[in-house]
């Protein structure tokens, strides 16, 4: 994962001429957009289906912080002491960077394996971190208005199945979809003599029986599949990742999709974004979770790239809600509604898609916000249609519903 | 007894207690039982256990180590540094918790012991609250959890666990004398000054975790603006880094906020004495009494409890005046607290300490440190202790805990827990003794029908009539 060896300012040379343009920064200057080789992408020929992952981030990441707008005019007048970083910024393009700890994801974003959102958010407009999770793994419009999840409904629909790298399912595959979930142990496997008197015995326990079977068939059916993670993982090379660390848990979520009868979407979740306090630390809370997320989307590509199966894989990385984007009373900043998100696969465009709002005063959400000018939705709708094939009628009537008014972005293909 | 009577002994072990390996401890007056058990909670079992004032010394007296830590050696982290030195106070901490709730004879304390402290929680998560959990529960939640809510409410919210956890202690009124004066330093050092303002993460969470409610700010009860004037009235609630405990409040005058606050469209007034009143006005307030009663009704009864029974729970709560005894006699007064079914999946904690008690084990359980390490296997089933994943706390729905892995990781668990237990455990026998009329035929069909010892009693450990209540 070398850095290019052209200049990043060649690479964006040609991005004016994109069509995404029209998503871009309204401020005169911007330029964006790294080209995106050519790909191809799609599943005919190859083994399995495309295949999607969401890396949900909890707490709220701060956008600014990870991709800073370095290139906006007012950015180091409204970021103060958090305009500077322990080392450069990684430039993407005259206007965004991304934070010094993101070093993979920027050689991704480089080579256009990657697409930075900026400036997106949540129809949900709150500062509730609870509210908001609860809205992004919905999928509605308010929190609790439905109480199962956008993923856990597109897979019901296309009928294929998911998987929680975590012991519980999490709220976004929740619905009729099959879901397994999957943790490291310390402990053997029971005997499948016991298992069966267990499901004999759960055979009035519609929920408990359910929960063992899927375990028993990823444990007890295929083996190897749900193995502790060993040594060949795939990132030979690298140093083993502590097991349930977020990067270990990314590798193993690669195994799971590269196997051809695998499952079609994969959950990963890293916490650690709250950072009300020393956010500029180069030891602190957001420069570690930066670094884990870093490693962790490192380990997915290459076990996908070793297995042949990044062509046809993308990954949407996203937040609740961003933060504030001055900086608080204590160095760090709270709660703040638009924010960024990442898209990354071999079959993405590559680039920065940002309707990109400013960072004066006047322009943010009630003065305080990076005003979200993106819905997520958008992003998802886009994905979900181009990359799982899921039509704009399901899309709309059980995936997110009330969101006719949200139109899909195109991320993907050249 | 009668049948219904050992019936109401079973669900007063199970539902409302921890388990009891044999129900003639309940006695036929499985209510009485219960609300004999209704005050502060036992006092917590255990060696090497801090109160709040050494476990700060404690904490203090790592400065040398934090100064180390800020820029680690090669090879090491911060992490690293720190940790070695909250190795012995975490497990003591974590040790005395389970040893507490599985030797203790009023489990219905420590079970309200339990849910307030996952109401409140501080969590190890956050390395701010390092060496304090443990002294949290002992010190602000056990004595507090029969009294009135506001008592409860002020020990928790100034502990120095909270105000770290939260970030209070780093919240600093924008007027106040501690920014004047920093601002004034930092000009002269030109850099940027290190306390500014407000850290609003305290207020936010009190309102919408604590007492009002997330309903209560979607339904307009309170706005951001209740937010910031919380977090006014709340600067100088602090215990500093290094400062250790001060007799008294935990109260900094230099880092308060001047002035008045107006919360809820009341004003209140410059100093401490607004904290003690805002928190008396919030659990007051019915939207708490709705919150409370709720969390409780879901707790005890069922994930979606019946409305009636909520309102009577908080009804009761706004006629006493915001006493919590009145409240849990009214829960265990009602009929739908105990004709529900046993829908509710325990936790995970639930689960390893309930084995422990009906494994005749209680304390000894957890004084060592093996194969079957309980901490830890509480946390390889999907609840790490003392550090739950926000300030939320921890899910109290069966879905959260019925995910494929986790129901597996109960049963790798209850496999080894049953070969190490079962060769002297009659697991049929026991399974009467514990569950009575709750045991289902099936179940005791596949007892009689095990393999061998271990094997019926990692099934009894594994029945639905044990892992829920």
């Amino acid at each position: 994962m070398q850095p290019p060896s052209q200049p990043i300012a060649t690479i964006l040379q040609g991005a004016a001429e994109s069509p995404r343009r029209r998503f871009l920064a309204r401020l005169a200057g911007i330029g964006v957009l790294a080209a995106a080789p050519r790909l191809a992408f799609g599943g005919k020929g190859a083994p399995g289906g495309n295949r999607f992952v969401l890396v949900v981030l909890r707490g709220g990441m701060d956008g600014l912080g990870a991709a800073p707008a370095i290139g906006d005019p007012d950015f180091a007048a409204a970021r103060g002491p958090l305009a500077q970083f322990r080392a450069p910024a990684l430039p993407i393009d005259p206007t965004f960077a991304l934070h010094p700890d993101l070093v993979e994801l920027h050689a991704m974003l480089v080579r256009g394996e990657a697409t930075l959102v900026h400036a997106v958010g949540l129809a949900y407009r709150e500062r509730s971190h609870f509210d908001a999770q609860q809205v992004l793994e919905s999928g509605a419009s308010r929190p609790y208005e439905l109480a199962s999840g956008w993923l856990g409904r597109a897979l019901a629909a296309s009928g294929e199945k998911g998987i929680a790298l975590e012991t519980s399912v999490p709220l976004v595959l929740r619905g009729q979809a099959a879901v397994d979930t999957w943790a490291p142990s310390f402990l053997p496997d029971p005997s499948a003599d016991l298992v069966a008197r267990l499901e004999r015995m759960y055979a009035g326990d519609a929920e408990l029986a359910t929960a063992l079977g899927r375990a028993r068939r990823l444990h007890l059916d295929a083996p190897a599949a749900a193995a502790p993670m060993t040594a060949a993982s795939p990132m030979a090379g690298a140093p083993a990742a502590r097991p349930g660390a977020f990067a270990a848990l990314a590798g193993k979520a690669a195994e799971f999709l590269a196997q051809p009868s695998g499952p079609q979407a994969a959950v990963l979740e890293l916490g650690g974004w709250d950072t009300h306090a020393n956010q500029a630390n180069p030891n602190g809370a957001l420069a570690n979770a930066l670094r884990q997320l870093d490693a962790g989307l490192a380990a997915l590509r290459n076990g996908l790239v070793a297995a042949g199966a990044w062509q046809r894989t993308v990954v949407v990385v996203a937040s609740e809600f961003g933060r504030e984007v001055a900086v608080n009373g204590t160095l760090g900043t709270d709660h703040g509604s638009g924010g960024a998100a990442f898209v990354l696969g071999g079959a993405v465009r590559g680039g920065v898609v940002a309707d990109w709002p400013g960072l004066a005063r006047a322009r943010r959400f009630e003065g305080r916000d990076l005003r979200a000018t993106t819905d997520l939705r958008a992003v998802l709708k886009g994905v979900l249609g181009d990359h799982l094939r899921l039509t704009s009628k399901v899309l709309e009537r059980d995936v997110f519903p009330g969101s006719e008014s949200v139109r899909p972005l195109a991320l993907l293909g050249a | 007894m009668t049948s219904s009577a050992s019936l109401q002994a079973a669900i007063a072990a199970h539902r409302f207690g921890l388990g009891e390996p044999d129900l003639s401890v309940v006695g036929s007056d499985a209510r009485g039982w219960l609300a004999a058990q209704i005050g502060a909670a036992d006092p917590a079992r255990g060696d090497g256990l801090l109160d709040t004032r050494r476990a700060l010394e404690h904490v203090a007296a790592e400065r040398e180590k934090r100064e180390l830590a800020r820029n680690p050696p090669p090879g090491t982290t911060a992490l690293q540094i720190l940790a070695g030195h909250y190795r012995a106070v975490n497990i003591a901490d974590a040790r005395s918790r389970l040893a507490t709730a599985a030797a203790t004879r009023r489990p219905f304390a420590e079970r309200l012991h339990w849910f307030w402290a996952n109401h409140f929680t501080v969590s190890l998560v956050k390395g701010s609250t390092r060496g304090l959990t443990g002294a949290f529960e002992r010190d602000a939640i056990r004595p507090h959890i029969a009294g009135r809510f506001e008592t409860l409410l002020f020990a928790a919210t100034t502990h120095p666990a909270m105000l770290r956890y939260l970030d209070n202690t780093q919240s600093a009124g924008p007027h106040s004398r501690v920014v004047a004066f920093e601002s004034r330093r930092a000009a002269r050092r030109q850099e940027p000054a290190r306390v500014t303002g407000i850290n609003e993460n305290l207020a936010r969470e009190v309102l919408e975790l604590h007492t009002l409610g997330a309903e209560a700010a979607r339904a307009g009860v309170y706005s951001q603006a209740d937010v910031t004037a919380f977090a006014a009235v709340l600067s100088g609630w602090r215990v500093g880094q290094d400062a250790g405990w001060k007799d008294g409040e935990p109260f900094e005058p230099n880092w308060h906020e001047p002035g008045t606050k107006t919360l809820l469209g009341r004003t209140y007034g410059e100093g401490p004495q607004a904290l003690h009143a805002v928190l008396r006005d919030l659990a007051s307030h019915p939207a708490t009494a709705h919150l409370l009663a709720s969390k409780l009704a879901r707790h005890f009864v069922a994930d979606e409890p019946p409305p009636s029974l909520v309102g009577r729970l908080a009804s009761v709560y706004l006629q006493s005046g915001g006493e919590l005894a009145p409240v849990y006699r009214a829960l265990l007064a009602s009929d739908a607290a105990w004709q529900a079914p046993a829908a509710k999946l325990k936790t995970p904690e639930e689960f390893v300490v309930s084995t422990a008690r009906l494994l005749g084990a209680g304390e000894r359980m957890f004084e060592r440190a093996d194969v079957v390490n309980p901490a830890a296997a509480i946390g390889a089933l999907g609840q790490r202790m003392l550090a739950a994943p926000s300030p939320a706390g921890w899910s109290d729905r069966a879905d959260d805990w019925l995910g494929p892995d986790a129901v597996w990781k109960r049963v790798e668990w209850a496999t080894r827990m049953a070969a190490r237990a079962g060769r002297t455990i009659d697991a049929r026998r026991l399974a009467e003794q514990s569950l009575g009329p709750l045991l289902g035929a099936e179940t005791a069909r596949q007892l009689e029908r095990a393999a061998d010892a271990p094997q019926a009693l990692a099934l009894l450990l594994l029945a639905p009539e044990f892992q829920r209540r």
